[in-house]
């Protein structure tokens, strides 16, 4: 039962393996469509190795809410940044382009996030890799792909330009009001989500036949992909997609209702049962057996849509999302109240998933963040640390993983392919930092 | 390197030569039993594009999702949505409400490497084929669900079903997407700046394809340690894991993050902006492309752009607040065209090129269908379906040189593999089948 399978599922996480331990990745990237999708695999349990430009690294370290910093780091960047190694490795140098060889030869993924052909001049490129290590699988992610008009053009792109680009916001919006950008980075963030999946694929067929690949893939395509019926609906009827706000115009009833007070109030309920459910809690079965509203299909029907909407607004506005909610539940359809970031940290019940989990990291602290949302029985992913400064594992990584002399290293500083952090908040490392906590043994 | 890189690498993964080339998962056999739940499809269908054998088990009366359609349409008896997402499945009827069903699924199970649910938790226990019982009959099982709570936790027998519209509300992504009320007005004179809901159903696709990472990590586990699992995906958890800072954010300050328009809490230069027919993009997430923006709009001067040291001020909400309105009169002057094409030549010939803005279009969603660029990288390359014709439907995002996606065909009606696969995989023979048929198993 499934109790036994789940049971001290949050209390075991941290003594189980996670399902990708022994893969090594080597991060290229910044922002947050590169740096999400290794931020993913090692929350699997890959062993992420991210190679930033010293002394500034990643841009994203700048970014963070109206300027607020958390233990002077940026908490985007805290939170995207987990369970990572960090190298100060200047890749156009020379020295530093044969450090990262060596450390190629015995990855299993590279991950990028430049411009088309930008590793290539570096002479670390997929063609180049791939003569020292004929198994890796490599990535690189972007707004436009390799090849292409906009990749020829060399566009930049960023996370509300493949928004745009995608119209994505527009069908985010209201009818007449102008297009609406998603309070989240989702072109960014689903971008490197859907690059994981296919270096997942890619490492699958390389258990299989030991053989690499390169992989390309476009912010832009990947959410487009995600926009299911938009396509067909525009081919087959020769008409625009429309935005609708809140209303879903696949699943009738399925809106947000202002209820009193200006709360607001999700519901759902186009199966059979969901449909006669709300119908009753609205003290009007009758609608339920309506010629207009009978089965889903007809309801979809914008006339019939717009009506049993006007008929669920009219009633849910003289009540509260929580009463909505508890008649919801009697009598099996489906309503939520607009929660709120407070209330997401707070719930017991992500809690008790450990879905908000307490990471102990030995630098910033005890703070809860969101964990990897897939929970798997035998190899739970996990949160383990937070962000580091740039340059926190060079000496680690390149003695430890490379084997690199006291001599090979100074050298290597010293020709500046190696470097750490500048001396500035987001770069360096909190000011109440020892000097020694969570830097590694070597 | 003899030849460009991005001939070379197009020869290598352009879609035209995908149907040449092996795929990724196909010695992978998955059972599809999710049900009224477009996270399940939209899960298997990230497998079957890589080849994994997908056989969808919908119930005799086929799988509600199928009326889940855009404004009731159908096409050729087949909702949109359904359209897009039957891809590459075999399609079977089997009926889990009967004893005799669930010993066929077991059979199957047998011969299977993933089964993907969306039952409300106990559902599967009950019938006798949830995870603790079909492990018994195949160890390496990968069994994965996706439901609106999840598996286990204080929740779990609340067995609200699973709907877009309800996971973007109770994720907390809402509460903070959408226009601010302007001050002194209410909802009933601006019913658009409510808490939004974004894109089609992007609150079923991203837990989807969280799920399909998932699988691909628990299959990666079980080639090195010949194990199976649980994987459980909770709707709310998924799309919340998104939520990039908000959750640190609200613990160290008590700041719940809300809805901030067309701007961005944690980042300048980054929002929408009107022009005279439409909106642009504007990005500039370093201070030399926020000055290269106020440059391009013939602002250097006026705005004192050479005196700024810093993009962290501009962060902060009343200095955001504050230089909106002035970017807005300046960009309402152009078209958006113009302007992106401003951004282009400033790259050229401005005073900091080739650093410039990021500038883009906000699409409307037919806009893409028509864009040389896409239709060149293959996103909207029809596919010739056997029964249903020729179907656009977004495909080819993932490109990739050795094991490239593709799309065989786009979706098959209710029960239309029935012959085949219950004689390939369990021999049944036509007078067993019809047999099934007649008693309402299949």
């Amino acid at each position: 039962m499934a109790e036994e399978t789940w049971q001290h599922y949050k209390e075991k996480k941290h003594s189980r393996p996670a399902p990708l331990k022994g893969i090594r990745v080597l991060e290229v990237c910044t922002l947050i469509l590169g740096p999400a999708g290794p931020g993913f695999a090692a929350e699997m349990g890959a062993e992420v190795i991210k190679c930033e430009i010293p002394p500034m690294g990643d841009t994203c370290r700048d970014l963070t809410p109206f300027g607020y910093f958390f233990r002077e780091q940026g908490i985007s960047f805290v939170h995207m940044n987990t369970n990572k190694y960090w190298l100060g490795l200047d890749l156009h140098k020379p020295e530093a382009q044969e450090v990262f060889k060596e450390l190629a030869a015995a990855a299993d993924i590279i991950e990028d996030n430049l411009r088309p052909a930008v590793m290539e001049n570096w002479n670390v490129g997929y063609r180049q890799i791939k003569e020292i290590n004929p198994g890796i699988i490599y990535i690189s992610k972007n707004g436009f792909g390799q090849w292409g008009q906009y990749a020829e053009e060399n566009r930049p792109s960023n996370d509300g330009a493949s928004q745009g680009f995608s119209g994505y916001s527009r069908l985010s919006s209201f009818p007449n009001q102008p297009p609406l950008k998603s309070r989240l980075y989702i072109c960014d963030n689903y971008g490197a989500l859907m690059g994981e999946l296919a270096i997942l694929a890619a490492l699958h067929y390389r258990q299989r036949t030991g053989k690499g690949q390169f992989i390309e893939l476009s912010q832009t395509e990947a959410i487009m992909r995600a926009m299911t019926w938009v396509w067909p609906y525009q081919q087959i009827t020769g008409k625009v997609a429309m935005p609708a706000g809140n209303r879903d115009v696949s699943v009738c009833p399925a809106d947000t209702f202002r209820c009193t007070d200006d709360n607001f109030v999700a519901i759902a309920a186009p199966a059979p049962e969901e449909f006669r459910g709300l119908c009753t809690a609205m003290g009007r079965p009758e609608l339920a057996d309506d010629p207009r509203f009978k089965d889903h299909l007809t309801r979809l029907k914008e006339d019939n849509a717009t009506e049993i909407l006007k008929i669920i607004a009219a009633w849910a506005r003289a009540r509260t999302p929580e009463e909505i909610e508890k008649l919801a539940k009697k009598h099996g359809f489906a309503a939520s109240h607009i929660w709120n970031t407070r209330e997401i940290v707070e719930d017991k019940h992500f809690r008790a998933r450990g879905f908000m989990t307490e990471v102990d990291d030995p630098i910033l602290g005890k703070y809860f963040d969101h964990e990897f949302p897939v929970m798997m029985s035998k190899t739970p992913p996990k949160i383990k640390w937070g962000c580091r400064a740039v340059g926190f594992d060079n000496e680690y990584i390149l003695k430890h993983t490379l084997g690199k002399s006291e001599d090979d290293i100074e050298k290597l500083y010293d020709c500046g392919a190696l470097g750490k952090w500048a001396d500035v908040p987001t770069r360096r490392p909190p000011s109440t930092w020892d000097g020694k906590a969570g830097l590694r043994e070597v | 390197m003899e030849q460009r890189w991005p001939d070379w690498i197009r020869e290598r993964d352009d879609p035209r030569i995908a149907h040449t080339k092996p795929e990724a998962l196909d010695d992978i056999t998955v059972l599809d039993l999710s049900y009224k739940n477009f996270a399940g499809c939209y899960c298997s269908s990230m497998l079957s594009e890589f080849g994994a054998k997908v056989i969808r088990i919908e119930p005799p009366q086929g799988d509600f999702i199928r009326s889940c359609t855009p404004y009731g349409m159908l096409y050729k008896g087949e909702g949109l949505n359904y359209l897009s997402e039957g891809r590459n499945k075999h399609h079977i009827t089997l009926n889990l409400e009967k004893p005799e069903g669930r010993a066929i699924l077991k059979s199957l199970v047998k011969q299977a490497d993933v089964l993907i649910e969306t039952f409300s938790p106990s559902v599967m226990d009950g019938w006798g084929i949830g995870y603790e019982q079909l492990k018994e009959i195949n160890p390496g099982l990968i069994f994965a669900s996706i439901t609106a709570h999840g598996q286990f936790g204080p929740l779990k027998q609340n067995p609200m079903p699973d709907y877009d519209n309800i996971t973007q509300a109770k994720s907390a992504i809402q509460s903070a997407t959408g226009e601010v009320l302007p001050k002194g007005k209410s909802y009933d004179e601006c019913p658009w700046a409510v808490p939004t809901k974004a894109g089609p159903w992007i609150g079923w696709a991203q837990p989807g394809t969280f799920m399909a990472v998932g699988i691909l990590a628990a299959l990666y586990w079980r080639g090195i340690s010949g194990e199976g699992q649980a994987l459980d995906v909770a709707t709310t958890e998924s799309y919340a894991r998104f939520d990039d800072y908000a959750a640190l954010w609200y613990q160290e300050t008590g700041i719940v993050n809300e809805r901030f328009g067309n701007l961005d809490t944690a980042c300048w230069l980054y929002c929408f902006a009107p022009t005279r027919d439409g909106a642009v993009f504007l990005g500039g997430l370093r201070l030399e492309m926020w000055q290269a923006f106020a440059d391009m709009v013939g602002k250097w001067d006026e705005w004192g752009a050479a005196s700024w040291t810093t993009l962290q001020t501009f962060m902060r909400e009343e200095e955001q607040l504050k230089w909106a309105p002035l970017i807005f009169a300046e960009t309402r002057k152009y078209t958006s065209e113009e302007l992106v094409r401003m951004s282009v030549e400033y790259a050229q010939k401005g005073r900091l090129a080739p650093i410039t803005a990021v500038v883009a279009p906000v699409c409307s969603p037919d806009e893409p269908m028509k864009d040389a660029n896409w239709l060149d990288r293959g996103i909207f390359t029809p596919v010739k379906d056997p029964v249903y014709g020729e179907v656009i439907v977004a495909q080819a995002q993932h490109k990739m040189s050795q094991t490239p996606i593709r799309t065989r065909w786009v979706c098959q009606p209710v029960g239309h593999d029935n012959e085949q696969i219950y004689s390939e995989y369990l021999k049944f023979n036509p007078a067993k089948l019809a047999q099934l048929k007649k008693t309402g198993v299949i």
